[in-house]
């Protein structure tokens, strides 16, 4: 059974029309239907992704994973409001993306940490607080960030400047920032693409780790198999020409997941299948 | 990447000394080149009227000293008044390219364009509108020197992470928000390298300026001991601005450690190593 079909068809049988809006929004926490965006690039009107449908349960753990030129992260920046589709839909608890954003729903981590070289570790992660909500303390977003920095592990960096920091510490303070919004929802645009494999499986646990204690939503955009599968219940499979889901794949890992999981024969199996997914694609792109 | 960390960590002496290390070897080189002078001078007995000795130097420099302090004084204030005012147009310009967009798409190439006048056909006519004194050196300098401030400023503005506008843009930041609070302060290192430049350019357009019609400073002492083939007062003269030169250009960089320590500290010899 096709399971990115039935995928679709939750997306499609979920209007607000059937199902009372608060019940939407308790099962079905973002929310995408028949999207389809364009991007005029020379001149020319070229498809970027055409009719993605797809729902992500509250609390979930959710990647997109595809080649490079699939639009995995416009897909992501249309669920974080900052890009208008050209057709369809997209909910975020059941409120269009711009007034999620408003509402402070979302926080977004983008691959480069971007961390403001005159701020120091706490600084930066109050920063996007302070901006996004004028009216608050100086020192009630700094408390905030504190316990922010407290999750991610960097306790004892506070008042550090990022460039004492290391890659890997600086994309924590990138998660505390956009943690300390206290989003429903957490968007993440390859968060450790820039990082080597060490401090990504160590930054991948970290995550898992906050996933696990805060049950936010998190959508995640990756290059990597392994990293999608560990920390996934359910990968979207993305393919080009134009951006589009392949298949959805849920994935059997049991939780909580541990460094154990990756000898887990389900780890291997899941692992494989994505594998063949993600060849295939290439395969046909190259044909 | 080392160099930072272990300039942390050194105590005060060592600091110290490390200076010194650094001021050795040019020290050095310069005695190496005046002794050639001196070598050059006696051997080919070149008459202090072409290229005077630089012991003859010296003493018309300890002669003049009081003359050479006053010119210096003149020169001083109009580099000072001439440089801060530079800043203060470049900033604004690279502000208002920023800020209105369509403005800054029709003023940009006439900035570009006028830097391409040679502003030295322009002295006489500073004279001409602005008299004798002051304001027209000042004009001059700030014609010369805010182009660089510009530019530098505006690389800086527009050289923001995209992805960190982005971020901001998604808690609902303003463009105001995001020039205040992210563009404005990202842009000061390179606001700084500007300003580097301008201070330098900046003694270039009061000589300028004094060439074309003065009475007081050192351009005018340099002109004033050519009329007199008193080459040693023109050396003399010469030094006196590159020292000035040289300390304005110190107290901006001595700002830039203090307003931004963030910056990334620039040497030279390492990065061209």
């Amino acid at each position: 059974m096709n399971v990115g079909a039935m995928n679709s068809a939750v997306a499609k049988s979920v209007t607000r029309q059937t199902v009372g809006p608060a019940a939407a929004a308790a099962l079905v926490h973002i929310l995408v239907r028949g999207l389809a965006v364009d991007f005029i690039a020379q001149g020319r009107r070229q498809r970027a992704l055409n009719d993605i449908n797809l729902a992500v349960l509250k609390g979930s753990f959710v990647s997109l994973i595809g080649p490079s030129g699939c639009g995995k992260s416009t897909l992501l920046k249309v669920m974080a409001g900052l890009i208008i589709p050209s057709e369809g839909e997209v909910r975020v608890a059941d409120i269009s993306p711009q007034e999620a954003v408003k509402a402070r729903l979302i926080g977004l981590v983008f691959q480069e940490a971007t961390l403001l070289p005159w701020k120091n570790a706490i600084e930066n992660a109050a920063f996007l607080l302070m901006t996004a909500d004028a009216a608050m303390k100086r020192s009630e977003a700094m408390d905030r960030a504190a316990m922010m920095l407290r999750l991610v592990g960097l306790d004892d960096a506070e008042n550090k400047m990022p460039s004492q920091l290391s890659g890997g510490m600086r994309q924590r303070v990138a998660i505390a920032r956009a943690l300390a919004l206290e989003p429903e929802v957490l968007l993440m645009d390859e968060p450790f693409g820039a990082l080597d494999a060490i401090t990504r499986e160590e930054m991948s646990e970290c995550l898992l780790d906050i996933w696990e204690r805060t049950q936010k939503t998190v959508v995640l955009v990756t290059h990597s198999i392994d990293e999608a599968v560990f920390l996934s219940r359910e990968v979207h499979v993305m393919g080009t020409g134009p951006g589009r889901i392949i298949e959805t794949l849920p994935i059997a890992l049991t939780h909580p997941r541990t460094e154990d999981s990756y000898s887990d024969p389900a780890f291997t199996v899941a692992e494989n299948r994505l594998r063949g997914l993600l060849i295939e694609g290439h395969k046909r792109v190259r044909r | 990447m080392s160099d930072t960390t272990i300039d942390t960590t050194v105590p005060v002496s060592g600091h110290i000394r490390r200076r010194l290390d650094n001021f050795l070897p040019a020290l050095m080189l310069s005695a190496c080149v005046i002794l050639f002078w001196k070598a050059v001078i006696r051997a080919f007995r070149v008459s202090a009227f072409v290229l005077p000795a630089p012991s003859a130097i010296v003493v018309s420099l300890v002669e003049n000293a009081s003359a050479l302090a006053i010119a210096a004084k003149a020169t001083a204030l109009e580099v000072l008044f001439g440089f801060v005012l530079s800043a203060v147009v470049g900033i604004a310009v690279a502000l208002v390219i920023v800020r209105f967009e369509r403005f800054g798409r029709a003023l940009y190439p006439l900035i570009v364009l006028f830097q391409n006048v040679p502003k030295v056909a322009l002295a006489p006519i500073f004279i001409l509108w602005f008299g004798y004194d002051l304001a027209p050196k000042i004009v001059l300098i700030v014609v010369i020197a805010f182009f660089p401030v510009a530019i530098d400023m505006l690389a800086g503005l527009q050289s923001v992470e995209p992805a960190f506008v982005l971020l901001m843009r998604s808690v609902g930041a303003s463009k105001g928000k995001i020039m205040l609070r992210v563009r404005i302060p990202h842009s000061l290192p390179h606001l700084m390298a500007g300003l580097k430049v301008a201070i330098t350019f900046s003694v270039i357009g009061a000589i300028v300026g004094e060439f074309a019609g003065a009475n007081q400073g050192l351009g005018y002492v340099i002109q004033f001991a050519s009329t007199q083939l008193d080459t040693p007062l023109i050396f003399a003269a010469l030094i006196v601005v590159s020292l000035l030169g040289l300390a304005f250009y110190y107290v901006v960089e001595f700002a830039e450690r203090v307003f931004v320590p963030w910056a990334p500290k620039f040497d030279p010899i390492q990065s061209a190593g």
